[in-house]
């Protein structure tokens, strides 16, 4: 394989219910771009950008997972593969926020003890049809130690820092090393093998 | 007149057997008892023949009874049958019709192109093997970039060689093929023409 364009792999993943806009916060984030069009996510998708952190070169692999039940089976396979995890709720509606705890508990049952946990309360430019207030968004991610962002896909609020700031809580827990070829693997599409931590060359 | 009221009663053993009436059977009985009162003989075997044939008659009277009786309720039944059937294709064309279906199964409209065809398993696989070629072409595209930047050399061309023999050893072999073919054919020739 050619010589690495990066320092590190890390794998985050989307999930929260049909509609709240995770296809759109990743599009934001990794084209720059928004669109009105609800194209419902079939299974699982992902995409790839590189920040740079620290000096480190971070490649992101986001995993984006369909909200529908249907899909469940699928996408709770990717969840072990994940260092971090963004559940995205819809400020415009009650009942993605009321499932935040399903999805917290999805979170215990698949993904990995360390996994990095992140709220998002998305559509906040969406102020006249607002049914969640931020406080209880607040709330709800205190009462579980976790982050805890409102943002816009269509405005570009406060996504690029969710993204960030997400990478950042990864790469402090991440052990200091010389950069490696061998501990970065992109190939994976399957979200088996998960990301390694150990050096082994 | 007398002939026409004659010859109707006698027309029921003109008929098919299976379209037989009880009335026709009348018939026949009045018939025959009639032609019965023509023989003039008062013996003992006289009688003993009419009361065996007034039997078999009385026989052949319920048999046809019954079979009627049976023609007209798989009749019936038929025809209940039909309208049931009729009743339930209405219904299915009206509508989704979801009485059919338990609790936890789908019914499925087999003319529905869009209907339900493949299993989780194998979309699984395909999404799979779609997201595993989308991360190799990122590979590939940064590869590329590599390149044409010339931050990476170029690559020795020994793997482009190897793809170029292949194909040029496969151009090479159907000559081969064809010689030896026309070989066989000429000694085949010579062969026939000994065993000539």
């Amino acid at each position: 394989m050619a010589k690495k364009t990066y320092d590190l792999l890390f794998k985050l993943l989307l999930i929260g219910d049909s509609g709240v806009g995770k296809t759109c916060v990743l599009f934001r984030f990794s084209d720059d771009a928004f669109n009105t069009t609800f194209i419902s996510t079939i299974g699982i998708d992902f995409k790839i950008k590189t920040v740079e952190l620290q000096g480190k070169k971070i490649k992101l692999q986001i995993w984006d997972t369909a909200g529908q039940e249907r899909f469940h089976t699928i996408t709770t396979s990717y969840y072990r593969g994940a260092m971090g995890i963004m559940l995205v709720y819809d400020i415009t509606n009650a009942k993605s926020f009321e499932n935040i705890s399903k999805w917290l508990r999805n979170i215990d049952e698949h993904a990995n003890e360390d996994v990095e946990r992140m709220l998002l309360g998305n559509k906040c430019d969406m102020e006249d049809k607002r049914v969640v207030q931020k406080t209880k968004g607040e709330q709800i991610a205190r009462e579980h130690g976790i982050r805890f962002f409102e943002t816009s896909a269509k405005a570009n609020i406060n996504i690029e820092k969710a993204f960030l700031t997400l990478a950042e809580d990864i790469l402090r827990k991440t052990p200091v090393k010389e950069p490696n070829s061998e501990n970065v693997d992109i190939s994976s599409g399957g979200g088996v093998t998960g990301w390694k931590s150990k050096c082994c060359s | 007149m007398e002939f026409a009221e004659e010859s109707s009663p006698a027309l029921a053993f003109e008929k098919d057997a299976f379209e037989l009436t009880v009335e026709d059977v009348y018939d026949i009985s009045y018939v025959i008892g009639r032609d019965l009162l023509k023989i003039s003989s008062t013996g003992e075997e006289v009688s003993d023949l009419q009361f065996r044939i007034v039997r078999v008659l009385e026989m052949f009277e319920a048999l046809v009874n019954k079979y009627n009786l049976s023609v007209e309720e798989l009749k019936m039944e038929r025809d209940n049958l039909k309208r049931e059937v009729d009743r339930l294709v209405t219904e299915r064309s009206s509508g989704p019709a979801t009485q059919t279906a338990g609790p936890n199964q789908l019914l499925v409209d087999l003319t529905d192109p869009n209907r339900p065809r493949f299993t989780m398993q194998e979309l699984k696989e395909v999404l799979q093997e779609r997201n595993q070629l989308k991360a190799q072409l990122m590979v590939v595209q940064e590869e590329l970039q590599l390149f044409k930047s010339g931050i990476l050399p170029q690559a020795e061309p020994v793997m482009v060689d190897v793809d170029l023999d292949t194909p040029a050893a496969t151009e090479n072999s159907p000559p081969i093929v064809n010689d030896a073919k026309e070989e066989r054919t000429t000694i085949g020739k010579l062969f026939s023409f000994r065993r000539k």
